[in-house]
Parts: C-alpha cells; sequence; structure tokens
C-alpha cells in the first residue's frame, strides 16, 4: 500500500473515493487529531434493482442526538409504559412504536457507524472507539439510552483534553455509574445506610464494583499492587454518585438538589471523613471523586498500562518497549495532556513498518469506505426499514462479534492479535466482503481501481489476479488479503 | 425445570453462551480411544458457591447472608443443601450421577476476572503465564484435534494447532463460501492466518448446520456430536454474568436464574449424549467464589472459595467433597471470603485422568505444570 493508505489503515479509516489523499500523510493525521467535524450521515436508503439512492450526506438531526435530560425522560416513558403492559394487553406495533421513541441504543449504534463510514475526521473516531473500549460500558439496566451520550460528550468532547479531564467525566457518567452497579452502592457510616439498619426490610451499604474497576482496568491496573483495602476505600469515595435514569426531577432535587444525571451526588449515600487510596489522602463529600480521579489519571502505573494498550492498538502487534516508553514520556512530560499523547502514537505508528492487525468492525468499516459501498441505513430507517441486500445495523455488530453497546465484560475487546483468528471470525469477513460487494450498489469503485489507488502491493495483486474474473471473487480477496487485514504477507 | 419468563431472543441476548467441541479423533489415527469425554462449563463473572450448594449445617451461614440464602434448598445430606434451580441435577444425585466439590477454587486470591479467567483457562502458574489452555494441552498430549463453536476460539482451548470452531453464520445476501477462492487467499497469507483460511477452506466442502445459539440447545448438540463415533471428545461452553454485584436474589432471582442456565445446560448434555453419558464428566468452573457477608446492594463482592459441581455417568457415588473450612470471620480467607481447602486443579486433572484416559503425573507436571498437585481421583470416581 502507498503511505497514505497505509497510514489511514493504521490510524484511520481508509480515504473514501470522492476524498482527496493528502501529500504530506503526517502532517494530514496530525492536524485530524483537532478535526472538529459534527456527526454526520445519511437519511433513507433507496433501491431500485442493484442501483442505490441515499438522501445525501448531512448532518445527523438534532431530535436523533437528545441530551442527557431528554434521553432519561424517554426511559421513564418507556419504563411507565413497560410496567402497564405487565398490566394490560399492548399490541406489538404499540410496543414497538415506544421502543422506537424512547430507546436510543439502536440509534446511536447506527449514528456511530455513520461517523464511521461517512465521517471525515477518520483519525479522531479511530482514538474515539479506542478509548470507549478502553471504559467498557455495556448495556445493562437499559443504559444503552446513554452510552452514545457518554461517547460524545465524556470521550469525543475531552480528546483535546488531559486524560485526568476525561476519566473523570466518564466516571462520573451514568452510562459507567449504571453499568458497574455504583448508583446503589451507600457508605456503610452513610446516613442512608444507619437509618436503614433500623427497618425491617431495608439493606444499605457498599458496592465495590465500579471502585474496583476503575483502579484495575481504567487506571493503575493490577500491576500497581493495590489492596483490598484500597478497592474499598475507591468505592467509598464514589458512593453516593449516580441514580437510576428513571429517578423523577423532584426526587432528584431532593437527594441530589440538581436535575443533572451527569453531575449527580447523593449525600446521603455518601460515606462520611477521609478516605486513604493508594496512600493518597482524598477529601470527604463530592469533591473526593475529581481528587481521586486526578491523582490516578497521572498515576505511574495508569502511564504504563494505558501507554502499553495505546501502543499495542495502533503501533504494532508486538509493541516494542522503546516505543510503549516514548508514549509514556509524551505522558509524563505533559501530565497527561492527550494531544500530546495522541501526537506520540501517531508519529510512532507511522514510524513503524510493522503491520497492525485490524478489528472486524475497523475492518468493515475501511471495507465500506475504500469500497463506496452504501451500506448502512439512513436515521430514518433504523426501526421500520426491511432491505434483502442490507443486514440490520446492530445485526451486523452481532455477526462480527464485536459491538460497543454489547452487554460484555467491563474488560473491554482486546487488541492482541490472538484473540481473533479463529476460522468462524475470518469465515464472517468472506461474507461481509461478499455481502458488501454485491448489495452495496452500482456506485462502488471496481477492485482494480481500489488497488491503484491505495497501491496495492504485489502479493496481493498476484492473489487477486489468481481468484479468476469475477468481481465479487476479486474483492473478497483483495478485502480479505494480508495486507487489507492488517497481517504479515506470506 | 427452572423457566424464565423470556422469549428465546431475551434469553440469549441475556445469555450470550457460547460452545466449544474439541478432541475429534484423526480419521485412521492408531491409538486406542479414550475412554470418555469431558465438557467443562465456565461461569464466568464468579460463581456464588454458598447460594449454589448452601452449607445449611454451618450456624453462620443464615447469620451472614440470610436474605441471599435459598430457603427451599434440596437436602443433599445433613450440612448441604442444592439450590432450588437444580432441578435435573437433584435428579442426578438421587441417581448417583452428580457431585459436588466444595470450599474449593483454582489457586488464584487476587479477585481480578480477568486475571481470575485467564488463569481458569490458561491453567497455568500465574495469569497471563500461558498462551495455550489447559483443555487444549491435554489434547495436544493425546494428539487429538479440537472444534470449538463458537465465534472466538477459547484460551482454554488453544494448544493445538489443527484446533478449529464453528458458529453458524447469518449473513443476508452474502455468496456460498467458495473453496477455490479461500485456497487462494489462505495460500496468500502467511502461517498464522494462512492456517486460519485453511480451516475455512475446510468447511467449506461440508454441508451447513443450523443450530439455535441459546445455551441447552448448544449443549444437546455438543452431547449429541461427542456421543458418536468420530465425534470430539471435549466440549466447552460459556455462561456469562454470574458478577452479581447488585440484587443477586435467594430462591430466585438474578443469580437463581443462571443457576437455572446451569441445570440447562446439564439437562442438555444428559440428552445429547444419550448412552455416552455413562462415559462423560461435565463439569463447571470459575474464576472466584464471592464474599460470605452480604453487600450494600443485596449482591456481594469478589471472593475466594467456592463450589464446583460434577455430573456424568463415570460417577459411582454421589457425594460432596470437602474439607469444610467454617465460616466463622476467622475461618475465612482474608477475614472477608470462603476459604477454599481443595485445588480446584486437582479436581479438573481427576477429571482428564478418567475421561481422557491419561496419567496423573503426566496431567500435573505438562497440563497443570505442577508436579505436586495433589490427585483427588480416588474422592470423586470411586
Amino acid at each position: 500500500m502507498n503511505e497514505q493508505f497505509r497510514v489511514s489503515q493504521k490510524l484511520g479509516l481508509m480515504f473514501k473515493p470522492d476524498e482527496s489523499v493528502p501529500k504530506d500523510i503526517q502532517s494530514w493525521a496530525l492536524s485530524q487529531l483537532h478535526k472538529k467535524s459534527p456527526a454526520i450521515g445519511i437519511k433513507s436508503v433507496s433501491r431500485v434493482g442493484k442501483s442505490i439512492t441515499t438522501s445525501g450526506v448531512t448532518n445527523w438531526p438534532k431530535h436523533l442526538q437528545p441530551d442527557l435530560e431528554e434521553r432519561a425522560k424517554r426511559w421513564r416513558i418507556q419504563r411507565a409504559f413497560m410496567e402497564l403492559s405487565r398490566k394490560e394487553e399492548k399490541s406489538q406495533a404499540e410496543k414497538r412504536r415506544y421502543e422506537i421513541e424512547n430507546f436510543f441504543g439502536e440509534t446511536d449504534a447506527l449514528k456511530f457507524s455513520h461517523r464511521n463510514v461517512y465521517g471525515n475526521d477518520q483519525l479522531r473516531v479511530r482514538f474515539l472507539t479506542f478509548w470507549t473500549n478502553h471504559f467498557t460500558m455495556g448495556n445493562i439496566h437499559d443504559n444503552q439510552n446513554v452510552i452514545g451520550h457518554a461517547m460524545d460528550e465524556a470521550i469525543l468532547a475531552n480528546l483535546n483534553n488531559n486524560f485526568s479531564e476525561m476519566l473523570f467525566k466518564v466516571t462520573s457518567h451514568p452510562a459507567m455509574l449504571i453499568y458497574l452497579d455504583n448508583i446503589w452502592s451507600a457508605g456503610e457510616n452513610s446516613k442512608h445506610t444507619r437509618l436503614c439498619k433500623n427497618k425491617p426490610d431495608c439493606h444499605a451499604g457498599l458496592n465495590d464494583n465500579l471502585g474496583r474497576e476503575l483502579l484495575e482496568l481504567h487506571t493503575v491496573s493490577p500491576a500497581a499492587n493495590y489492596t483490598e483495602e484500597d478497592i474499598r476505600n475507591s468505592a467509598k469515595v464514589l458512593a453516593g454518585w449516580g441514580t437510576h435514569l428513571e429517578e423523577t426531577p423532584k426526587k432528584m432535587r431532593e437527594q441530589g438538589r440538581t436535575t443533572n444525571h451527569w453531575d449527580y451526588f447523593k449525600k446521603d449515600y455518601a460515606e462520611p471523613g477521609k478516605k486513604m487510596v493508594m496512600g493518597k489522602k482524598i477529601s470527604p463529600g463530592k469533591r473526593g471523586l475529581r481528587q481521586l480521579t486526578d491523582f490516578l489519571a497521572n498515576h505511574e502505573h495508569t502511564i504504563k498500562h494505558i501507554s502499553t494498550k495505546l501502543c499495542q492498538h495502533f503501533v504494532s502487534d508486538s509493541p516494542k518497549k522503546s516505543d510503549i516508553n516514548q508514549i509514556a514520556k509524551a505522558w509524563r512530560n505533559s501530565d497527561g495532556d492527550l494531544d500530546q499523547i495522541h501526537t506520540k502514537v501517531v508519529e510512532l505508528a507511522i514510524k513503524s513498518k510493522e503491520a497492525k492487525f485490524q478489528w472486524p468492525m475497523t475492518w468493515l468499516f475501511q471495507v465500506v469506505r475504500l469500497s463506496g459501498a452504501t451500506y448502512f441505513h439512513g436515521w430514518d430507517q433504523v426501526y421500520n426499514w426491511y432491505d434483502d441486500n442490507i443486514i440490520r445495523n446492530n445485526e451486523i455488530f452481532d455477526e462480527l462479534g464485536q459491538s460497543l453497546w454489547a452487554t460484555r465484560q467491563p474488560n473491554g475487546y482486546s487488541s492482541n492479535k490472538e484473540e481473533w483468528l479463529s476460522g468462524e471470525m475470518f469465515e464472517r469477513r468472506i461474507r461481509f466482503a461478499s455481502a458488501i460487494q454485491r448489495g452495496g450498489g452500482t456506485h462502488q469503485l471496481s477492485v482494480d481501481k481500489i488497488m491503484n489507488r491505495i497501491g496495492a502491493n504485489n502479493a496481493t495483486r498476484k492473489l487477486v489476479d489468481s481468484v479468476g474474473m469475477k468481481e465479487e471473487s476479486r474483492f473478497i480477496a483483495l478485502m480479505c488479503s494480508a495486507e487489507l487485514m492488517g497481517l504479515e504477507n506470506a | 425445570m427452572h423457566k424464565l419468563n423470556l422469549t428465546r431472543r431475551d434469553f440469549l441476548k441475556t445469555t450470550g453462551a457460547s460452545l466449544f467441541l474439541a478432541g475429534v479423533p484423526i480419521p485412521g489415527f492408531t491409538k486406542d480411544k479414550p475412554p470418555g469425554t469431558i465438557s467443562v462449563i465456565l461461569l464466568e463473572g464468579g460463581m456464588d458457591g454458598l447460594t449454589a450448594v448452601p452449607p445449611f449445617g454451618d450456624p453462620d451461614l443464615l447469620k451472614m447472608r440470610n436474605i441471599i440464602s435459598p430457603k427451599d434448598y434440596l437436602k443433599l445430606n445433613s450440612f448441604f443443601g442444592l439450590h432450588p434451580s437444580f432441578k435435573v441435577l437433584a435428579g442426578l444425585f438421587a441417581n448417583n450421577q452428580a457431585s459436588v466439590v466444595h470450599a474449593t477454587s483454582i489457586p488464584y486470591v487476587k479477585r481480578s476476572h480477568f486475571e481470575g479467567q485467564n488463569m481458569m483457562e490458561g491453567g497455568g502458574l500465574s495469569p497471563f503465564s500461558e498462551g495455550s489452555g489447559w483443555l487444549g494441552r491435554a489434547l495436544e498430549l493425546i494428539n487429538t484435534p479440537g472444534r470449538a463453536l463458537s465465534l472466538d476460539m477459547p484460551l482454554i482451548l488453544r494448544g493445538h494447532n489443527e484446533n478449529d470452531n464453528f458458529y453458524p453464520a447469518s449473513i443476508r445476501n452474502s455468496s456460498k463460501l467458495n473453496t477455490k477462492l479461500i485456497d487462494a487467499i489462505s495460500m496468500a497469507h502467511a502461517i498464522e492466518s494462512s492456517n486460519v483460511f485453511s480451516k475455512i477452506s475446510n468447511k467449506s466442502k461440508n454441508s451447513v448446520i443450523d443450530i439455535p445459539r441459546d445455551p441447552a440447545s448448544l449443549a444437546k448438540y455438543a452431547g449429541k456430536v461427542m456421543s458418536q463415533d468420530e465425534g470430539p471428545l471435549a466440549s466447552v461452553i460459556r455462561i456469562p454474568r454470574f458478577d452479581t454485584h447488585a440484587r443477586q436474589g435467594a430462591d430466585t432471582g438474578k443469580h437463581a436464574d443462571l443457576l437455572g442456565i446451569i441445570d440447562d445446560v446439564i439437562a442438555g448434555y444428559r440428552e445429547g449424549l444419550g448412552s455416552a453419558w455413562d462415559r462423560s464428566i461435565v463439569l463447571t468452573m470459575t474464576e472466584f467464589g464471592r464474599t460470605v457477608a452480604v453487600n450494600g446492594t443485596t449482591g456481594t463482592e469478589h471472593g475466594y472459595g467456592t463450589a464446583g459441581i460434577l455430573a456424568g455417568g463415570t460417577i459411582q457415588k454421589s457425594r460432596v467433597i470437602s474439607q469444610w473450612p467454617g465460616l466463622s470471620k476467622n475461618d475465612q480467607f482474608e477475614r472477608r471470603d470462603l476459604m477454599a481447602t481443595i485445588d480446584y486443579w486437582s479436581v479438573c486433572a481427576a477429571c482428564i485422568e478418567k475421561t481422557l484416559g491419561l496419567d496423573h503425573e503426566t496431567i500435573a507436571n505438562k497440563i497443570f505444570l505442577r508436579p505436586k498437585l495433589p490427585r483427588v481421583f480416588d474422592y470423586i470416581f470411586t
């Protein structure tokens, strides 16, 4: 591959047929780090035979990107309807209508796909994906309504900020507080727990789920050798943060003096007194969490842990110690400035000529972009459109075995190539390449044009030429070549 | 049988179980066929052994965890009970075809899911120390390739180059697999990925099998193919979501539903295996148990000791195998968890010895890398 496409494979999502390919790829990549672009996508797709018409690429409509309050309100409406439908019979059509109007998981996931396929900020989207996976938030108790919000507002909005800011914003976001059970946790000596002790059917106290994963997965990792006491104290700092999405504004005002789910701290659930976490003294009350996340954000073990992850995700399948150290150095020198950290990652990824295996979802987006296929529904078709040729957005991710909305373990998807070497995983790539070529529309670039544009290497050209003249076979061979999968050639 | 009030689709969404089959004998391979089949149910998230098999004879049990303990348990003996979700397992107990090992764990005490799961599948001396899995190494020793039924190839089965996996695809408008095309792709790849494509090539020559993806159906299917003459010798099913930090439930509820799935899976194996059940063992394993005390959100935190469930016709006499450590604060591991007094690797080793015909010394040295691993075979299989 030529340098432009090699870099956009490693760090981005490949250049679309209508995109101009930059001459100076490193400057382009670094400028992408600061690219501001809204979510864009397509409204509707219609098909006559093989010919596809779309409404054109424009900004996603505002009403499909509601704020947190609106998302919580819709959740309350949906919950009330579900309660009601237990008592009285509701038609399937009505149930579906409520789901369409009030649940945001599928809509947000399609928005994510559109961002990947149509966006002009491919490198930023890759970093968004990396960090969303680092801070895994699976769908539990229908926090699907706010996961997409966390991605946009806690992660993407902080890509040019300090890591400590992103860490705090994610940790205090309802998507995370719900996913890791923190919304129920109360300090052992909190007012809530003390009052509860005198009531016969009341049970209250600490839940250490988020406190533990904050240390283990999001920051210092087990290499830091923290103790169970540290985990419990971390959970005590977190006690009081967050509430159910269905909480009424009235009750929220009573308990937390706000109706903002993203800044919600229940004083009555908080553990009084100072806490010690890994030798750091944390103040009581609401400000304690920020102190804790700030302390963890620049901890030496956090720097090592996340520098290694970044390196394995973007630079090389077998990251070199010296590369990891360079990222860690950029982190230390800038006190965790993500711009500086990402800049170093970009430089190293370009410098390293080693192959980097691409995740199934990243590969799929790259294939769609390279060919110019239309392979995703429009935003007004999330629930109500059926096309023989295209499977639904959420089904695509199910089949790939990778989704940022799936209920899954909080350690997220591995960037280790070994975890993805399976016949079934590779078979999906063959099938998706086939389906994209067959169903993606007549305006797709031909295999020859794609190969010329990316400067396919001789091994890839030889492979493509060996499978005959059928365009579909040639397309599958190209997209499943070692070169396009980010693997070494034979 | 325990019924979940869910549609099949919801059920699949909630459980996300996956099945792995392994150990298909190489046709024409002249070697004594191993005596049985082994199936492992991986309970991800940390199964609460004190709820699954409540030691009701211990006076501290209800003091510490009344709110999450089942009241309607079946008495296994004067000390241990069986959770009411285990309907099929209870019947197997009555017929001397099931046992429980209690106060046991793999030797991992740091309470991280991801380290613990890696160790429970890898079977090495520490987390992330092995690139292969303990069952994969066992299959390598008897030289039988494995087959997994899932999108990924789980660590527990890695360790044999011929291992393969299977999971029915459902991608609209994709063409039938073209063997010649796949062979060409395979040839253009370097050895590691080339191997993977060549497995798809082999599969493309066979007819498509369509099996539902829910755990009980997967277990039934696994049992059926394992019962065949040239069938696989090992299978693995994963059941996630045992990490019940909040609202764990007791006789019913979240954890009870998950125990019901274990029961369904055992029933599936029993039915699928048919007469091969007599030479089979099914065992559960989990990365750790849960705290003795209930936490503030009527759930439990990550712990240490737990229970292992064994079922199969290879068991001669049902029993609860345990050296009970007690539940009082002083008896607990680090004053919070059930102490583990039996190394669960010994239990896995005994199951391998019984079904794959390897001797204990080989298993201890080459599979679990622990020459001093105790042999508990007689406690389980005589």
